[in-house]
């Protein structure tokens, strides 16, 4: 079903490949290149059908084709280059953030009463409603740019060997800071607030009421007794993010030049290349189901009541 | 939760005081041309379109001939002298001497009869039409090419003279030339050892057998990715780029002032314009006074002030610009005048045309239904967006109605070569002369119907008399009657109003005097400036010298 809609989809846009290609050239090069380009990339010819049934051979066989904005590239080779550093960044940025949101959550959860509920809460869900790009380009011209602390683009420092060497990691580290900074800052809110929201609904449960008229140990009800199950609908919610890592952090991507799937899927979009969509396309539609999958087993693990 | 924070922040400090500034090696040149992702290695020079990296066709490979638009002089290159024989139907061109590939072997005439017959062999190749008008290109001796053509085609010269040759010895062993990467390039360019590649930043080091002697002076060329036009410009400002062919808006405040001493552009006029197209298939767009009637009410002092940050000049009244104006019509022989600003004389004229208001003050079409003008416009591209606005504006300012329609690039451009479209703003045709614009414009060979795609004339307005001065331009190989055709194409352009030309279309180069004298400028124009126009850019990259 996925690998069908794939299919069909980038084809419903309007234009073609081609045409996108040679207009590019803005009027350099002569009409009669449009053919040739139609016969260079080999795309578009014969009834969709085939082309449909062509494409799952191909699919079966691992190969997405070539792509077309980084012709003659592979598919494959060009998702792998973004999509290790999707992974690093999304990936880290996303784990930091749900970490520390639900921690805060949960704090506050607890304190709900005090000052500093009334302070963070408001402020950080104002945060959260912030748009991400724009407090990207703010930090790429003050740190960036004007005090010259963290460098203006990329992945790692062009002057480094890449492998696993001590300059090559702190290259990799100072360049993901601030990206990585403005997509936990955003998202901070959000986790904190479910979390925060769910503990409170648990607090006021009768074997949190019991357990405190026993006289159990703070931490113990704060963590084991109500974290544990509050946490069970925002692991849902971490999965279903994880699954869309892999759609990439477009504008973060954009602003610091950080190489990535989103910059991809736009690219391919703009320069309508079929194959280079479906692979990105598809490689989403996996990890959504990957992700999904995991999140079953956490949940398995930490809700004794899924498991009967 | 303080305590936490402190270690940190110290970890960032240092890790940020770890990151080392860029300093370039002495001699090597930063260059911001393509934007990208991720560097794709390919260096294939022949397949067009095929995103091979901007040296390849000027910088590792050369053409026989360059035509500098500054100076209007073929500049020999690979060729030396060019010969028409048989009424224009056989050109020689005699090749140069001692020219290396850069792996040492000889250069000579079979590389150059081998290229074209390369594209003969692939007809993807041959992007350009070579094979449309050549019968054969044969080899005489070592450094004599014969070219027949299969129908007189002097303008063909340009277009052949401007191919990128490839060295037989490496090519004819390539069995697919369409999807070759041709990944370490042997070519007679200026440039052509790749030093690094990495999707992140290539360099490209000079050829140590180029035929030049004591050129290029330029030790290696640098080009880190960035993807998107605001990276390049942080890149340039920051003093890391030494040349560019980036639009950069208010170029004075944001990227002079930093450096004016060293920071500096110039924006030479490519030839042509952009020009306002309307569909002539629909009413009332076929009406030529209305057409005309529509560009008086267009004010392009304003567009240029304020969409294009007064980088170009009003269009001229034969669209032509730059270079191309020594090709202008003398004032005299410019009867009329539809594009200085002049409202009233619109309103009025429109008037006259029989065209009525309705209540609300807007001019009806024939079946009594308001004109409407859609003017398509790629989204993101701001300075035609601008431009669009104004122009918009204007028209309801003489009651007309109009707004701009942002589409996407594929979607925009496709409406325009299938005639899906009552108004679009876009670029028109460019060569060494004016006449691939005009024919563009104006000649009705070619019209292709609404539905159909059309490589030009999207606005499908045809003149059978310009199919004849077209066929009389392609025949003749002398320059005055050169001029007296595209003269009368200039008339029939005034007269006809097949497009409304807006303002001239400018070329981008901006450039870095920091490390590198000897660019050309607007003082001393002895070549393009812009990296963008290929492969008039040799000119720069073989007399550019660091400092």
């Amino acid at each position: 079903m996925a690998i069908t809609l794939n299919f069909i989809i980038p084809r419903l846009m309007p234009g073609d490949p081609a045409s996108i290609m040679f207009a590019q050239f803005k009027g350099k090069l002569k009409p009669e290149a449009l053919d040739a380009l139609k016969e260079t990339f080999g795309f578009a010819s014969g009834p969709i059908l085939y082309q449909y049934i062509d494409y799952i051979k191909h699919l079966f066989k691992g190969d997405f084709g070539i792509s077309i904005s980084y012709f003659p590239q592979p598919v494959t080779e060009v998702i792998s280059s973004g999509l290790y550093w999707t992974l690093f960044l999304a990936g880290t940025s996303l784990i930091i953030s749900f970490i520390i949101g639900s921690a805060i959550g949960i704090y506050l959860a607890w304190y709900r009463d005090q000052k500093l509920d009334a302070f963070l809460l408001p402020s950080l869900s104002f945060l959260g409603s912030f748009p991400y790009f724009w407090i990207a380009m703010l930090l790429l011209y003050y740190f960036g740019f004007l005090l010259g602390w963290f460098p203006l683009r990329h992945a790692f420092s062009e002057s480094v060997t890449i492998g696993f060497n001590i300059d090559f990691i702190l290259s990799v580290i100072s360049h993901s800071i601030l990206p990585a900074f403005t997509l936990i800052f955003v998202s901070l809110g959000g986790w904190m607030l479910s979390m925060r929201n769910n503990m409170i609904s648990i607090l006021g449960a009768e074997y949190i009421n019991y357990a405190k008229a026993i006289g159990y140990d703070r931490k113990l009800l704060m963590f084991t007794f109500a974290a544990r199950n509050a946490l069970l609908p925002s692991i849902t919610s971490f999965g279903m993010a994880i699954g869309f890592i892999l759609s990439g952090a477009l504008l973060t991507e954009i602003i610091f030049s950080y190489p990535g799937q989103g910059f991809l899927l736009l690219q391919a979009v703009r320069t309508q290349d079929f194959p280079l969509l479906q692979g990105i396309f598809l490689t989403i539609t996996f990890s959504v189901l990957i992700s999904n999958w995991i999140v079953d087993i956490v949940l398995l693990l930490l809700d004794p009541r899924v498991r009967r | 939760m303080l305590i936490n924070i402190f270690p940190l922040f110290s970890f960032l400090i240092f890790v940020s005081c770890s990151n080392e500034s860029y300093s370039p090696e002495y001699g090597v040149m930063t260059i911001s041309q393509e934007q990208t992702q991720a560097w794709v290695r390919n260096f294939n020079p022949l397949a067009p379109g095929a995103n091979a990296r901007w040296p390849s066709v000027a910088g590792i490979y050369e053409p026989l001939f360059i035509y500098n638009s500054m100076t209007s002089k073929t500049v020999p290159w690979l060729g030396t002298t060019y010969q028409w024989k048989e009424e224009n139907k056989v050109l020689i061109i005699e090749t140069r001497d001692n020219v290396k590939w850069s792996d040492g072997k000889p250069f000579s005439a079979h590389d150059v009869e081998f290229t074209f017959h390369l594209k003969k062999d692939f007809p993807a190749l041959d992007g350009y039409g070579n094979w449309k008008y050549l019968s054969s290109v044969t080899a005489i001796d070592s450094n004599h090419v014969q070219f027949e053509f299969s129908r007189i085609y002097v303008p063909g010269f340009e277009v052949l003279a401007g191919q990128p040759i490839v060295p037989k010895h490496i090519w004819s062993k390539v069995e697919n030339p369409l999807q070759f990467q041709n990944k370490n390039p042997v070519g007679t360019g200026p440039f052509t050892e790749v030093t690094l590649f990495r999707p992140q930043v290539w360099e490209l080091s000079k050829n140590p057998n180029y035929w030049q002697e004591g050129k290029p002076k330029i030790e290696k060329l640098r080009f880190p990715a960035f993807i998107s036009n605001e990276a390049a410009t942080l890149a340039l400002i920051n003093g890391e780029v030494d040349w560019s062919g980036n639009f950069i808006p208010a170029i004075d405040r944001i990227f002079v002032d930093k450096d004016p001493k060293h920071n500096k552009y110039w924006f030479p006029k490519t030839g042509g314009s952009i020009f306002l197209y309307l569909n002539t298939t629909i009413s009332p767009f076929d009406d030529v006074e209305l057409r005309k009637a529509i560009s008086m009410s267009i004010d392009r002092d304003l567009i240029n002030k304020v969409a294009m940050y007064n980088y170009t000049e009003p269009a001229h009244q034969t669209a032509l610009s730059g270079a191309f104006s020594k090709f202008r019509i003398s004032n005299s022989l410019i009867k009329e005048n539809w594009v200085s600003y002049s409202p009233e004389k619109a309103k009025k004229k429109i008037k006259e045309l029989g065209y009525e208001k309705n209540d609300s003050g807007y001019w009806l079409d024939q079946n009594g239904k308001e004109i409407f003008i859609d003017i398509g416009i790629v989204s993101g591209w701001a300075d035609w967006i601008r431009a669009g606005q104004i122009i918009s504006k204007n028209l309801d300012g003489i009651g007309i109605r109009a707004r701009i329609k942002t589409q996407d690039f594929g979607a925009w451009f496709n409406d325009l070569q299938t005639g899906n479209f009552s108004s679009a703003i876009s670029w028109a045709e460019g060569g060494a002369t004016p006449y691939p614009m005009y024919e563009g414009l104006m000649a009705s060979k070619g019209i292709k119907p609404v539905g159909e795609n059309a490589g030009t004339n999207w606005h499908r307005f045809g003149l059978l008399e310009v199919d004849s001065l077209v066929s009389q331009f392609e025949k003749t190989s002398i320059e005055d009657e050169k001029q007296k055709i595209l003269s009368r194409m200039q008339e029939l352009f005034i007269q006809n109003a097949p497009a409304i030309p807006i303002f001239a279309d400018p070329s981008w180069g901006v450039f870095s005097t920091k490390r590198f004298s000897n660019f050309p400028t607007e003082d001393n124009p002895w070549a393009q400036i812009s990296p963008n126009r290929t492969p008039e850019n040799l000119f720069v990259l073989t007399e550019v010298e660091p400092r």
